[in-house]
């Protein structure tokens, strides 16, 4: 019968030693880029959802008229909320399209798009938010 | 080169505790000191180079995440090789042919050559699934417990694979063993 408590040792041992792969430095500079992309990334999502998602706190907050009986109230701060969101949405825009510009984008427009401010504003809120999510999600699976 | 100089003089916990607290240069170091073990383990496993490369990059980008977790309790090498044998099953486990390919399949048949043979050739001798189980044991340090519960496969069945891959190492890479100044093994 063979000594496995001798085999074994040196099976790891075996194990241990790392194939000479030629492109070991290139692999190396891949994963550090990676680190930062992902870094950069995680930063902007996780602080354009934060305000996002501040925004549509406030304003649901604002216009939920709960318990106080507060209609004309409500109602003016809802437009002011609007108004506020609309200004957001313009400077929403150009933290996305200077964001964009970090990531080598800069020359897709989301400033000249289609749609109006506060649309854009709320399109724009949705997709972050989807965004974070998923990122999230993935964050978690991988833990 | 100064900076450089300092990074490779750097014990791998030193490095780790400084990539805890963000140092991305420093992680870097210890991926160029470790990635060719961690991708060398998963072409071992069974990993096409592509996806072998692939895992490996992932298993550095957890590892940094978690890079407060490593207090040096064995190496740094070991701790991320185990990180990436979990994410090379947890993916393999996605496709669904996979637990139909965990059979014994028939082995290769290698020429046998007398003399050496390395750790790679005589792999190639042992089915998919010994091949995992040991590259999982003895490459990756998990325990039979631990494997039997990443491939969902009962704890028996995870020794036999083991303990054939290893009866089938062990024939294949004998005379190097010789080579070596081990002593031959005593058949009863």
């Amino acid at each position: 019968m063979s000594a496995p408590d001798e085999f074994d040792p040196y099976i790891e041992r075996l194990f241990g030693r790392a194939p000479a792969l030629p492109d070991a430095e290139t692999f190396a500079r891949r994963v550090e880029q990676r680190l930062n992309t992902g870094t950069r990334f995680r930063t902007f999502a996780l602080g354009a959802a934060g305000l996002v998602g501040g925004v549509i706190a406030v304003r649901e907050t604002v216009a939920a008229n709960l318990s106080f009986n507060l209609d004309e109230t409500s109602a003016g701060a809802t437009r002011l909320v609007d108004t506020g969101v609309a200004a957001a949405a313009g400077q929403t825009q150009g933290v996305i399209q200077t964001s964009l510009a970090g990531f080598g984008l800069d020359n897709l427009d989301v400033a000249g798009g289609a749609l109006a401010g506060a649309q854009m504003f709320w399109v724009t809120a949705a997709i972050l938010i989807a965004g974070a999510t998923v990122v999230v999600t993935r964050m978690m699976q991988e833990i | 080169m100064t900076a450089s100089r300092r990074l490779a003089d750097l014990h791998d916990v030193e490095l780790a505790a400084l990539a805890a607290a963000g140092g991305r240069r420093e992680f870097g170091e210890l991926v160029r000191r470790h990635g060719s073990s961690v991708r060398g383990l998963l072409r071992r496993m069974g990993a096409d180079p592509a996806s072998a490369d692939d895992i490996a990059q992932d298993a550095f980008l957890q590892a940094f995440e978690k890079c407060a977790e490593f207090r040096g309790e064995g190496t740094f090498a070991a701790w991320v090789r185990r990180i990436a044998a979990r994410l090379y099953i947890k993916r393999k486990a996605r496709d669904a042919r996979f637990t139909a390919e965990i059979e014994d399949g028939e082995d290769e048949t290698v020429p046998d050559q007398a003399g050496l043979m390395d750790l790679d050739e005589a792999l190639k001798g042992l089915s998919e699934i010994e091949r995992l189980c040991v590259s999982l044991c003895h490459g990756a340090g998990l325990s039979h417990a631990e494997i039997a519960a990443a491939l969902n496969t009962p704890l028996g069945t995870v020794k036999s694979h083991v303990k054939r891959g290893l009866d089938k190492l062990r024939a294949r890479l004998s005379p190097e063993r010789e080579a070596y100044g081990r002593p031959a093994d005593v058949r009863a």
